[in-house]
């Protein structure tokens, strides 16, 4: 049976594209796609069930030659939890402090990039496209375009 | 262009471009004649006829007691006018947007897009940022014309021409659009499919400074997820593309001002940094 304590990376509903040094991570469910930068993306493949963090700490260090602190780790955790990327979460090991406490105390002790993980909301084909065009105020729904309430006398999205 | 057939007092045709195959279908003749008479314009390129067997998408124009057009999709209504030229203007966008979308083999990027010594250059942005604008001066300078709606990548992350006529704002007022071909700015459409040598994520702002920041890998891709039309509808395969496309361009984002002053700042950097 697995610990709680042993972080286990989400596989279902996702669609993963490796890039040459960052992985992309969409999610089907909630249509956001996120980049996982090196650091992230080798602890959230570390999470295979059999891992505890300090297990991946260590293979972290195997891999980059240098010593990191567990901590470095839990903030990937942190934000891969946040992201709804981890199946199961272990206890909050950062226990109770901000980000950018635990990113201060690790930025003086490592040379290892720290982990990010950028994400956005993928557009609907209407938001992409966003061609401002009009018949009705109701066509307006792009936040791009100049007003989403007004469909004017050009028959544009605009005052 | 097809032929126009008639089925229950409405008329239509049918038709496949991009792997879409499509039904449109209209209650009146000579508006189905207007609009077969514009497929062209609405599709550049890609268009063929279809039998009208496994149609993907039925677009449909309607009348009905309170509103002269009325626009279906499938049985789904989504928008309605009493005035045809307005309508007819939407309805075109509306069928570029669902083809967009549902394309296969090919993923669209809401874009202008150029070619410079055999590289294109993709300009992606949002509507009101100043695409058609810096594609037209780029066009001028004797860049080959590819788009200025959609960056239409294939599989190899090859860009390919979608030359329709610019979408001109300024000449009416500051909204409306006018179309023109790129042959009135003395520019010429580009015609081969081009590997693509940079993404530029620009928008104008007055006074602007060129300052351009690198944007790397899987970041750059992010990036472009916003002006990608079928991503919901096939992230698998927009995410595949998009990567192979980012790992053969840089991506670079910057403001800029005014589009006739950046066009030649422009190519300059692009013939140091992308060819």
């Amino acid at each position: 049976m697995k610990s709680s304590q042993v972080p286990v990376a989400r596989k279902e509903g996702l669609v993963v594209q490796e890039t040459s040094e960052e992985v992309l991570v969409y999610d089907l469910n909630s249509n956001k796609a996120h980049c996982l930068n090196q650091t992230a993306a080798f602890v959230w493949k570390s999470c295979d069930g059999n891992n505890s963090v300090g297990d991946i700490t260590k293979l972290f260090e195997n891999e980059t030659g240098s010593a990191v602190p567990e901590d470095m780790i839990w903030l990937a955790i942190d934000q891969l939890k946040d992201k709804e990327l981890l199946q199961t979460v272990p206890a909050d090991g950062l226990k109770g402090r901000s980000r950018r406490d635990v990113i201060k105390t690790i930025g003086l002790a490592t040379v290892v990039a720290l982990p990010i993980v950028a994400s956005l909301t993928a557009p609907t084909s209407v938001m992409a496209a966003v061609s401002c065009s009009c018949l009705v105020p109701g066509d307006c729904v792009a936040t791009a375009c100049p007003s989403t309430v007004n469909c004017n006398a050009s028959n544009i999205c605009a005052p | 262009m097809f032929e126009i057939r008639e089925s229950k007092s409405s008329f239509f045709v049918c038709f496949e471009v991009y792997g879409v195959r499509l039904k449109v279908s209209c209650f009146s003749e000579g508006l189905m004649r207007e609009i077969d008479d514009n497929l062209e314009f609405i599709f550049p390129v890609g268009l063929s006829g279809s039998k009208g067997t496994r149609i993907e998408r039925k677009i449909s124009v309607r009348t009905s007691k309170n509103f002269r057009y009325v626009l279906f999709e499938g049985r789904k209504k989504l928008t309605y006018s009493n005035d045809k030229n307005p309508f007819i203007n939407y309805f075109f966008g509306y069928l570029r947007r669902i083809v967009a979308e549902f394309a296969k083999s090919f993923v669209f990027l809401h874009a202008g897009v150029v070619g410079w010594k055999g590289k294109a250059l993709i300009l992606p942005g949002r509507s009101f940022g100043g695409k058609t604008t810096l594609v037209r001066e780029l066009t001028k300078l004797g860049a080959k014309y590819y788009s200025d709606e959609y960056a239409v990548l294939d599989e190899a992350g090859l860009v390919h021409p979608f030359p329709k006529t610019l979408s001109v704002r300024g000449i009416v007022d500051d909204y409306q659009q006018v179309e023109l071909p790129v042959e009135e700015f003395g520019g010429e459409k580009g015609v081969e499919p081009l590997a693509v040598g940079m993404i530029l994520l620009t928008e104008y702002e007055q006074g602007a400074v060129w300052a351009p920041r690198y944007v790397n890998g899987g970041f750059g891709v992010l990036e472009l997820l916003s002006h990608t039309i079928p991503i919901r509808y096939d992230p698998k395969f927009s995410l595949k593309v998009l990567n192979k496309t980012a790992n053969r361009a840089i991506i670079v984002k910057s403001k800029r001002g005014e589009a006739s002053d950046f066009a030649l700042k422009l190519l300059s950097f692009f013939e140091k940094k992308a060819l």
